[in-house]
């Protein structure tokens, strides 16, 4: 029996390390996520917060060695994918879950054609001909502005945002429940960064996909995503809703981060720097992974980890200073 | 083709010529008179200049199809080349099959299990394999197979177990190589973007690994094969020695020992050919295999 859960997607206490020369990287540590049906949440942090390695393991995909998922659970749909086999991982895999990578250069077979990229995705996760996966697979290219006619070229053979359109192409083949899209434009021209992500806005209306939206870039969520999440040292601050996360941040990293933009009708939505530096991954510590960066931070920071509590409905944060505020607000 | 069978055959003359032994002498005996010696130069044409006896060479090959005859058996080098070539084309394809076949799948099975027993074990043995010289390693297949277990000839080339060893022995070194190669590409590969785009797909681990990784590691592993199979030509005169395999290794060798030019001449000649053979046809593989290099022609 199947039991349906209010939640698409769940991640609990997630925590996933890399075995290195330099030590043990502890890459998402203790990490909680959820993610409704249909909805759209950009995962915001900084390079090395852990970003990539969330998706990868959602995917069931970190590299072993050296990667481990040491603890936790990820629900997907209800159930518990880390206690599946590889055979009902490969399942879920593509034809549930897809994912599209950073990097179009290099996430295309260079030796196969692309519609027959796009085609082994349909023929693994539908009963179809060959000829009928081939004809679906220039279908998705029509779909996602490429004559259909290219079908039979070779991604070298296409430029790098028309290669990304064939990514994502793959991607939605099966027409998954879930997308990650992991900093789909970051390689990407600025001008070709904007066709893809009206693209990508365009698909997401059509297919009603729930999407995980990995970005530096705080513009793009705004523009594509109904929440925010923001994430640090492999574990997630603070959660809202976009409007009211972008109206009334809370944590103090992510006061930092709006504020590190200069000015947002100057259209520069890059993260600038902040005092600082992101805490070594090999050496976290042990107390809330922002402590040591943290102006308001004090000895109860730095000795223990803050939960995630609801300031507000629907947006979360994981702060003793806020809790602690909120807590005076409450009583006075 | 032309300028390389050309080229070789210009610098073959030129060693030759300087080599010193009178093949005269050595083709009749050493009883023969003075007469019967310069009969045989003039019938060979050994009393000219070394270029005007190249003209006639290459002249003859040209025009007449003849590449001449042994000073020694006085048969035409060309039918000589007709018995010993296919033997030794046999024993270098034996034994390229056996590198290849063995040394790709040790490659695959060590770079998808990388730093395991398995790995090391073979990486140690390749080792080894690259460094021991062919002549020593067949002596000790003959002494270990055919002598001490009696499992198997120790010369010959007739039957399927006459062969198992020469080409064992042959393709030992190739093998290593292969191996090596294979490990390496392919480990470049299996870490690459579009084997994890693969994944993402839901795709079998085999097949990811045989379809998509494979072809793409294949390019230098080919150049090494094509590399490997030039050289094993060569290798099979040390190996058709130790076996006794009556090839163009040998008769080259006998060639060289009793400066029976023609024959040497042949044997190089033909080895040359059947390189740029291998050379064109691993052209046309990577074509095949990459097409990146496909369409660089197209367009
Ligand atoms: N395969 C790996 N081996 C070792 N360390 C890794 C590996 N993948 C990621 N890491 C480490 O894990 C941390 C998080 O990386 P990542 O998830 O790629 O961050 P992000 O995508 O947010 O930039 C980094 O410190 C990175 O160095
Ligand atoms: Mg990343």
């Amino acid at each position: 029996m199947t039991q349906h859960s209010e939640f698409l997607l769940e991640i609990r206490d997630l925590r996933v390390q890399f075995h290195t020369d330099t030590g043990l990287v502890k890459a998402v540590e203790g990490l909680n996520f959820t993610l409704k049906r249909g909805e759209a949440v950009g995962l915001v942090g900084e390079t090395g917060a852990g970003k990539t390695t969330t998706a990868l393991a959602i995917m069931q995909l970190i590299a072993s060695p050296p990667g481990k998922i040491t603890s936790g659970q990820i629900f997907f749909d209800g159930k518990d994918i880390l206690t599946k086999s590889e055979e009902e991982k490969r399942h879920i895999r593509g034809k549930k879950v897809a994912m599209i990578f950073q990097d179009p250069m290099t996430s295309l077979n260079p030796v196969l054609t692309v519609q027959e990229q796009i085609a082994e995705m349909i023929r693994l996760h539908e009963q179809v001909t060959n000829k009928e996966a081939l004809e679906k697979a220039r279908a998705m290219l029509q779909l996602v502005g490429i004559q259909p006619e290219r079908g039979p070229d070779y991604p070298h053979q296409f430029s790098g945002g028309m290669k990304q359109r064939v990514v994502i192409a793959i991607a939605l083949a099966c027409n998954p429940q879930l997308l990650i899209a992991d900093e789909p434009t970051t390689a990407l021209d600025v001008t070709i960064q904007a066709q893809v992500l009206e693209l990508m806005r365009e698909l997401k209306q059509h297919f009603n996909t729930a999407t995980i939206l990995i970005t530096h870039d705080l513009g793009v969520v705004a523009e594509l995503c109904d929440s925010v999440a923001i994430m640090y040292a492999g574990r997630i601050l603070e959660k809202a809703d976009a409007r009211t996360l972008y109206g009334n941040p809370q944590h103090p990293y992510t006061q930092g981060l709006f504020h590190s933009i200069p000015d947002l009708t100057k259209n520069v939505h890059r993260l600038n720097t902040m005092p600082g530096l992101p805490p070594d991954p090999t050496a976290l510590p042990p107390g809330c992974c922002f402590a040591p960066r943290c102006q308001y931070a004090d000895e109860a920071c730095s000795a223990n980890s803050p939960d995630m509590t609801e300031v507000e409905p629907g947006h979360f944060v994981a702060c003793f200073k806020i809790q602690e505020k909120n807590g005076r607000q409450a009583h006075g | 083709m032309i300028p390389v069978a050309l080229g070789v055959t210009f610098i073959l003359f030129s060693l030759l010529s300087v080599t010193p032994g009178d093949p005269a002498r050595l083709a009749l005996g050493e009883d023969a008179s003075e007469e019967s010696l310069n009969e045989f130069r003039r019938e060979y044409g050994l009393d000219r200049s070394f270029l005007v006896r190249y003209g006639f060479f290459v002249y003859n090959a040209a025009v007449n199809q003849d590449i001449g005859r042994s000073y020694v058996t006085r048969r035409p080098v060309a039918g000589e080349m007709a018995n010993t070539f296919p033997v030794t084309l046999n024993l270098a394809f034996g034994a390229i099959t056996f590198a290849t076949v063995l040394g790709m799948t040790f490659g695959i099975i060590c770079a998808i299990k990388q730093y395991s027993i398995f790995d090391n074990v073979t990486m140690v043995i390749a080792m080894l394999g690259i460094s021991t010289p062919i002549f020593y390693l067949g002596i000790l297949f003959i002494l270990w197979f055919s002598v001490r277990l009696r499992w198997l000839p120790s010369s010959g080339f007739d039957t399927l177990s006459q062969r198992i060893l020469p080409w064992i022995t042959l393709s030992a070194p190739s093998m290593s190589i292969i191996t090596r190669m294979t490990r390496s590409s392919m480990l470049e590969v299996i870490r690459s973007d579009y084997i994890r785009t693969a994944r993402a797909k839901g795709q079998k681990e085999s097949v990811v690994i045989l379809k998509h990784a494979l072809q793409n590691a294949l390019i230098p592993i080919v150049t090494i094969i094509g590399i490997q199979f030039g050289l094993l030509l060569g290798g099979s005169i040390l190996t058709e020695s130790v076996f006794s395999i009556p090839g163009v290794g040998r008769l080259a060798v006998e060639g060289i020992k009793s400066r029976d030019y023609p024959i040497v001449q042949g044997a190089v000649l033909y080895i040359a050919i059947a390189y740029v053979f291998i050379n064109l046809f691993v052209d046309l593989l990577y074509a095949w295999i990459d097409p990146r290099l496909r369409t660089r022609y197209r367009y």
